[in-house]
């Protein structure tokens, strides 16, 4: 097993501007990445979706966001559904497309799981992810949310 | 002209229902919807489609094996590939099983009307 590289993580972070480009016609703010680390952790928010990695390389990707930020973008897709199961559905079909776009740079090779979704509270993703994951911090309009990189190569 | 749509996320399926409402597109009728290949495989095979959207990461079944068995039924349908995974490699695979279309998710309002204009003309 082996750490994912400055390119991989780069992956990730370009979809992330894609999906907020295509959907809000809008930049999100990359705020900052980083490596968790002793008391460097992710920032859990209210909702939280996640893939699982398989093949050559295995782990989890996590999309974690505010209730606000998910109703705001679903608004931004016309969508005036805005009940708890379509907010989770919201944060996984995002952890799923992020994941998904990023796998254009880590080949077919890379298998994505479907999505698992859950809302969660203060702390969740400090105890299931690993240490040396990356964490990516957004901010799109008042809203800030977090992906978070949590795989290793198999090769 | 009947359309079938497969998507895992209810979000995606409306806002596939949603941008069908344009005038452009109004020779399109939802006839049926799935959240995964199995279930997609039943209302296809009452609903005779002859447009379908697909998704590919689904539990069950997925869309590429989905997509083989409904040309299987209907090689005449117009499967249209609306997927996230956006390596070559996977869009080469569902196009080799029948599919006649790839659409990378996230998509436009005006890219999924110029999928269905394309595909149906």
């Amino acid at each position: 097993m082996s750490a994912i590289n400055e390119a991989d993580i780069h992956s990730f972070v370009d979809a992330i501007s894609i999906y907020f480009q295509q959907i809000t016609r809008e930049k999100a703010e990359i705020r900052a990445a980083y490596l968790v680390e002793g008391d460097i952790l992710p920032t859990t928010f209210e909702l939280t979706g996640y893939i699982t990695v398989t093949g050559s390389f295995s782990g989890k990707v996590y999309f974690s966001a505010s209730r606000g930020m998910v109703s705001h973008l679903l608004l931004m897709m016309h969508d005036t559904d805005h009940s708890e199961p379509r907010l989770l559905d919201a944060v996984g079909e995002i952890a799923n497309t992020i994941s998904g776009n990023a796998r254009k740079h880590f080949g077919e090779s890379m298998e994505i799981s479907v999505p698992t979704t859950q809302t969660t509270g203060h702390g969740w993703l400090d105890k299931v992810v690993s240490p040396h994951s990356y964490v990516v911090l957004i901010k799109w309009k008042q809203y800030r949310a977090s992906v978070v990189v949590d795989i290793q190569s198999n090769i | 002209m009947k359309l079938l749509i497969v998507d895992d996320s209810v979000i995606i399926q409306s806002r596939i229902a949603r941008i069908l409402d344009s005038p452009r597109l109004n020779f399109i009728q939802i006839a049926g919807t799935a959240q995964n290949g199995l279930e997609a495989l039943g209302v296809f095979r009452q609903c005779m489609p002859e447009l379908v959207t697909m998704d590919i990461t689904m539990p069950k079944m997925d869309g590429v094996d989905c997509t083989e068995k409904m040309i299987n039924i209907n090689p005449d349908c117009n499967i249209l590939v609306v997927s996230a995974l956006s390596d070559k490699a996977t869009a080469l695979k569902t196009l080799k099983k029948g599919a006649r279309g790839f659409l990378y998710k996230p998509f436009s309002e005006k890219e999924l009307i110029d999928a269905f204009l394309e595909l149906t003309s």
